[in-house]
């Protein structure tokens, strides 16, 4: 039967009384049972349970770093990622990309075929035939014109492959072009140093930190050691220290910053030279203008003193010099920062043999001196700098060929593209942001025939076929000693290699460096700031549907971006939220509607890369404007002077959350102690002392009564939990023509508070699960009895008896239930999600729910009955369970448990002078509950601010 | 004048007075019988397999164990199907030429999955599982009855959710010890009130009123 969608033409009488007799027989037919069949094995794998999850250590990456993981597989089928505790770039927990990694995998839009720009689908026996004679040629050349153009590659194997082919061919050229790296952090150690560094702050360490346009917190690939770090260390109140942003769009570290300042980049390297000043740098003052010397002051002072614990950060929006200058200044301050040799082989970089750019390949395309371009798992069509037009110099080469899990915008420029099998398909190995090596094994065979990074450039040199695994084998050969075997399978199941971390180095005292002048503001246009969605990276993820309706941190934006402006420049240049703009920068320019936002810098706007893909896949395409319109090689992500025309039509901004300012609400709802307070503050009761007229809670059948703490101190707003929650439980995407209608589905949701004035964010995060409240509300209004409480404390929500009333719906003051208005998740999937490949990523443990049936948090009961039903088995006490979000967290902010256990840290929890309910007046006695956001604002400031 | 109604009107119009009253009872009785009957729950029906596979012969005659083929039984919650090696570990030696078997063989040469009909289905929501019940000392006749009589597998409960509540508000009639589980043959004592409370104890069993709850079988 069709759905009845109002996307289908209306139906005439005939055909409502077909369907409606159909729907009759349908419904006798279907009182029998369906005929299932069962496939046994043919040979069973030993050990394998069926249905029961298996674990295996593998690593992920994210721009090429490794973050360590553990996929979850069931049937051979993986459903599932958690982190990698033994990792320390993961630390057990996840972020927003692993998470979603494992829909990637099943994406229907990946490529699978190998295919000819003029001939369609072709196979590897024909691309090998059609490389046979430029490979030819460019051997008996040496290599010349042979060029390999990857992302930043940390891979051992593949830089050993690498330099193999180099060595066979030695004119042959690598490039490396890593659209969101950090070039100028990179060329400010070279400066500091003499030499190519990476730096590791130590956050855990460094008690008062400052940054000046840097997000240690933010999305990236360190994204979790950092905010670990960063949280573990404000959990100890003699240690919270103070957390110093200056920056000129909001971001994470900025929400949870004790005193931060909305300054337009140009204006941070003068607080740079100021505190540089303040510990004998001897620059020429800046002249700040007074609130910014307030500011600077107030830094200062912390920083003297709390020397060896105090740690300055420069982001990208400054020139390398001032990157050096900060070096210099951590190291007047012994701050915690670890130095290590780069793992990552990147342009620029002193050594003969590092890598060209991007640039470089151009110029020589231009030249004509390339004949045989290899494109290896990046998209440099979508991502290079838009004055290099590469697509047209991509077609003046020879012979091109592109490898990647989607036929992208790259694909589209050259003869060749070979697919290229997702990470949780093949064997490789990766380093960590501080140089650990994992290995990355597959969870199952390739999906879509592609081939690993390894085999194809195994096959681009030359070589006989080899497997991803021998190669991968290979280059750790001989390791381990004399049991090299048993050290193998030892990494293996762990995911890491042991010990193979960089050694931190020791090195001199960075000179201080010969500034250049410093930055004045621009003439007359807006600063735009191009920067790493957190959702889509660099718009590598644009066809991850999970992503796309994941709610952007501070803007709760979905599906799409906006060009962010402050209050104050939306009302002077005349324009409103929803409005479209032309953006015009070096004459191109682009259209993209406008979101205002507090906390954004006045003459400064902010826009995410990644968006108004064109060929992403039927998920991604046409989503958003693509701002990489507008970068150039002279100003890839920091476009000064950019001129913005108002234009007549509008555009909704998708927002999951509105921003409302309720004088006074926010307060209750949102708890905010200051350090200074913490002392005499008193934890909050779950209740009020009214009577109320809901049953009497009957306490607990079996001893356990489970509950939830959540700190709003450590939450840093990253939707780790969102996407986690998401994929444990068959949470659907509804897509943006459901979000529009205010309808959306994640049975987890981070709001976003903010006390402070439109132009003074003060912000704070506070993810809201279901409260399953003692008495719930939800519960008398059904009239089904659909939703009822089980006796550990559970607000069961029973999907077969649910008729689809929605009064539980209205009647929860937290508002966490979620209405299937359509086959969400059955049957009337969007977009490319009800493919058939897509439905093996489901968790066989969780009911898919149909349409008409209302569904919420359940505190993963699947996880509880499986640890329930072991202990039972084996006859011993349960042990603890973690829900989804709470193993995703990477800051632990997220604690379940029971709330009876002895030594159970959600009990403490609920003793802890930050202790409160969301909305305990309303006597609902949630089980789910809150610790008070801690912050320290400097008393030096006290009288600047609101 | 000629009368408009013939005697027998009046008992038409009292008849149909009566319909209106019994009809949406007896529909609705209907409706639940139907949905009770073996057509709608399956009980009793005997599902053709590409291999006659016969518990009878393998259970009741051999005696084999039902854990050497359904080997997750006390692990898991599904109780495992055996793959087609543990099929042949016997019949790679005995009736190795039997046409009767010739799908067996043909999935070990082809490596392709021998396809059998499955008998004992529960809806999707339901998340039965057997290691529990095994270790509760609920044995196999209990939920499938007396398989070592049966040439071919059918399912001997209707496996509705009444069915499954009657013995989780109740399981002492229906436990045994752990022990007999795999005993085909086991039968219960004269006391099995007696004997089956003292079991639920033992095993510690959940509480009826925990039993009865939805998030017990279903997520």
């Amino acid at each position: 039967m069709p759905p009845l969608t109002p996307r289908l033409p209306e139906l005439r009488r005939r055909e409502a009384l077909h369907l409606l007799a159909a729907g009759i027989a349908a419904a006798v037919g279907g009182c029998a049972k369906p005929d299932e069949e069962i496939l046994p094995y043919v040979h069973q794998p030993e050990a394998l349970l069926p249905g029961v999850p298996a674990r295996y250590a593998t690593t992920l990456s994210l721009a090429g770093w490794g973050r360590g993981a553990q996929g979850l597989a069931v049937d051979g089928r993986p459903i599932k990622i958690e982190g990698n505790p033994l990792h320390p770039a993961s630390r057990g927990a996840t972020d927003v990309f692993m998470e979603a990694s494992v829909l990637d995998l099943y994406d229907p839009d990946r490529s699978r075929a190998v295919t000819e720009r003029r001939s369609g689908i072709a196979s590897w026996e024909m691309f090998g035939q059609a490389y046979a004679r430029p490979l030819a040629e460019a051997r008996a050349r040496g290599g010349a014109g042979f060029r390999l153009l990857t992302g930043r590659v940390t891979s051992p194997s593949l830089q050993r492959q690498i330099a193999a082919l180099r060595t066979a061919m030695p004119e042959a050229v690598w490039h490396v072009h890593e659209p969101l790296d950090e070039p100028r952090a990179r060329a400010g150690a070279a400066l500091a140093f003499g030499r190519p560094l990476r730096a590791l702050p130590r956050l855990e360490r460094a008690e008062i930190v400052v940054c000046l346009g840097a997000d240690p917190l933010g999305p990236g690939p360190d994204q979790i050691r950092l905010a670990a770090g960063f949280m573990e260390r404000r959990r100890d109140p003699a240690r919270f220290g103070r957390l110093y942003v200056a920056e000129g769009l909001p971001t994470l570290s900025g929400i949870k910053a004790d005193e931060r300042r909305a300054v337009p980049p140009h204006g941070l390297p003068g607080l740079l030279v100021h505190l540089a000043n303040g510990f004998g740098a001897g620059l020429p003052d800046p002249g700040l203008a007074e609130p910014e010397r307030a500011f600077a002051e107030a830094i200062r002072l912390d920083l003297q003193a709390h020397r060896g614990r105090a740690l300055v950060l420069a982001g990208e929006a400054l020139a390398p010099d001032f990157h050096a200058l900060a070096h210099w200044l951590n190291a007047r301050l012994a701050a915690p920062v670890d130095w290590i040799a780069p793992p990552d082989p990147m342009p620029g970089d002193g050594p003969e043999d590092a890598p060209g750019d991007i640039a470089g390949l151009a110029r020589d395309m231009e030249a004509g001196r390339v004949s045989c371009l290899a494109i290896l798992g990046c998209n440099p069509v979508l991502t290079a700098p838009a004055d290099l037009d590469l697509p047209g110099l991509i077609r003046r080469v020879g012979f091109s060929l592109h490898v990647g899990c989607h036929a992208d915008e790259s694909a589209g420029a050259t003869h060749w593209h070979l697919p290229l099998a997702h990470e949780l398909e093949t064997w490789s190995d990766l380093r960590g942001p501080d140089g650990t090596a994992s290995l990355v094994q597959p969870l199952v065979r390739p999906l879509y025939g592609g081939r690993s990074a390894h085999e194809i450039l195994s096959l681009l040199a030359g070589e006989p076929a080899r497997s991803g695994y021998a190669i991968v084998r290979e280059t750790w050969s001989g390791q381990g000693g004399a049991d090299s075997e048993g050290w193998w399978r030892r990494c293996l199941h762990d995911g890491v290699i042991p010990d193979s971390a960089a050694a931190p180095l020791t090195l001199p005292e960075p000179a201080l460096p010969a500034l250049p002048p410093l930055p004045g503001p621009p003439a007359a246009g807006l600063t735009l700031e191009l920067t790493a969605d957190p959702s889509l990276w660099d718009g590598r993820f644009a066809n991850n549907a999970w992503l796309q309706e994941c709610p952007r941190p501070i803007t709760k934006q979905v599906w799409g971006n906006a060009v962010l402006l402050s209050h104050g420049e939306a009302r002077r240049r005349g324009v409103e939220a929803g409005q479209m703009v032309s953006l015009t920068a070096g004459g191109r320019s682009l259209a993209v509607p406008v979101a205002v936002v507090s906390g954004v810098a006045d003459g400064v706007a902010g826009l995410s890369l990644g968006y108004g893909r064109a060929s992403a896949g039927r998920i991604g395409n046409g989503i958003g404007s693509d701002a990489y319109a507008l970068a150039t090689q002279a100003a890839p992500r920091l476009i000064r002077d950019v001129a913005l025309t108002p234009l007549d039509d509008r555009r909704a901004v998708l927002r999951t959350q509105n921003y409302v300012e309720i004088a006074g609400e926010t307060e209750r709802l949102f708890r905010r102690i200051d350090l200074a307070a913490l002392a005499g503050a008193e934890p909050k009761g779950v209740g009020a002392d009214q009577p109320t007229l809901l049953a009497p809670w009957t306490g607990d059948a079996d001893g356990h009564a489970w509950g939830m703490a959540i700190d709003t101190m450590a939450c840093i707003g990253c939707n780790a939990c969102v996407l986690a929650c998401q994929s444990e439980n068959n949470v659907p995407v509804v897509g943006p023509e459901e979000i529009a209608r205010g309808r959306m589905m994640h049975w987890l949701r981070v709001d976003i508070y903010d006390a402070g004035k439109p132009e003074r964010i003060e912000a704070g995060f506070q993810p809201v699960p279901c409260m399953h409240c003692e008495h719930a509300p939800c519960e008398p209004v059904c009239p089904v009895a659909a939703s009822v409480h089980d006796g550990e404390g559970l607000n069961l929500q029973v999907y077969n008896r649910c008729l689809g009333t929605r009064f539980c719906e209205a009647n929860c003051p937290y508002k966490v239930r979620r209405f299937n208005f359509f086959g969400y998740a059955d049957g009337q999937e969007y977009a490319s999600l009800g493919a058939e490949p897509v439905k093996a990523q489901r968790n066989p443990n969780v009911t898919v729910r149909a349409r008409g049936v209302m569904e919420k948090c359940t505190y993963c009961v699947q996880r509880i009955a499986s640890e329930r039903q072991a202990a039972e088995r084996d006859g011993r006490p349960m042990g603890a369970v973690a829900t989804a979000c709470q193993s995703a967290c990477p800051t632990r902010a997220i604690r379940f448990g029971d709330l009876n256990a002895e030594g159970s840290a959600v009990a403490a929890a609920r003793s802890d002078p930050r202790h409160y309910a969301l909305m305990a007046e309303l006597n609902t006695r949630p089980r789910t509950t809150y610790l008070a956001e801690l912050r320290s604002p400097s008393p030096a400031l006290s009288g600047d601010r609101p | 004048m000629v009368q408009i109604f013939r005697p027998g009107a009046d008992t038409l119009a009292r008849l149909a007075l009566a319909a209106l009253a019994v009809g949406p009872v007896l529909a609705v009785g209907l409706a639940y019988t139907l949905w009770r009957s073996p057509y709608a729950t399956a009980q009793d029906v005997t599902r053709e397999q590409p291999v006659p596979f016969s518990h009878e012969h393998h259970v009741g005659g051999l005696g084999i164990d039902c854990r050497y083929c359904h080997t997750s039984v006390e692990q898991a919650a599904f109780a495992g199907i055996p793959p087609t090696e543990t099929c042949m570990s016997c019949h790679s030696q005995i009736w190795t030429n039997a046409p009767m078997l010739a799908p067996v063989r043909t999935s070990l040469a082809e490596g392709r999955p021998l396809v059998w009909r499955r008998v004992h289905t529960l809806p999707d929501y339901v998340y039965f599982n057997h290691s529990v019940h095994v270790a509760k000392g609920v044995g196999c006749a209990t939920c499938h009855g007396p398989i070592q009589t049966m040439k071919l597998v059918r399912q001997a409960a209707p496996l509705t959710m009444g069915w499954c509540l009657d013995c989780h508000r109740d399981p002492a009639p229906n436990l045994r010890p752990r022990e007999a589980v795999f005993d085909m043959a086991w039968t219960p004592p004269d006391d099995q009130d007696v004997q089956g409370a003292r079991l639920a104890a033992a095993y510690h069993v959940k509480s009826p009123e925990r039993l009865s709850e939805c998030s017990i079988c279903h997520r």
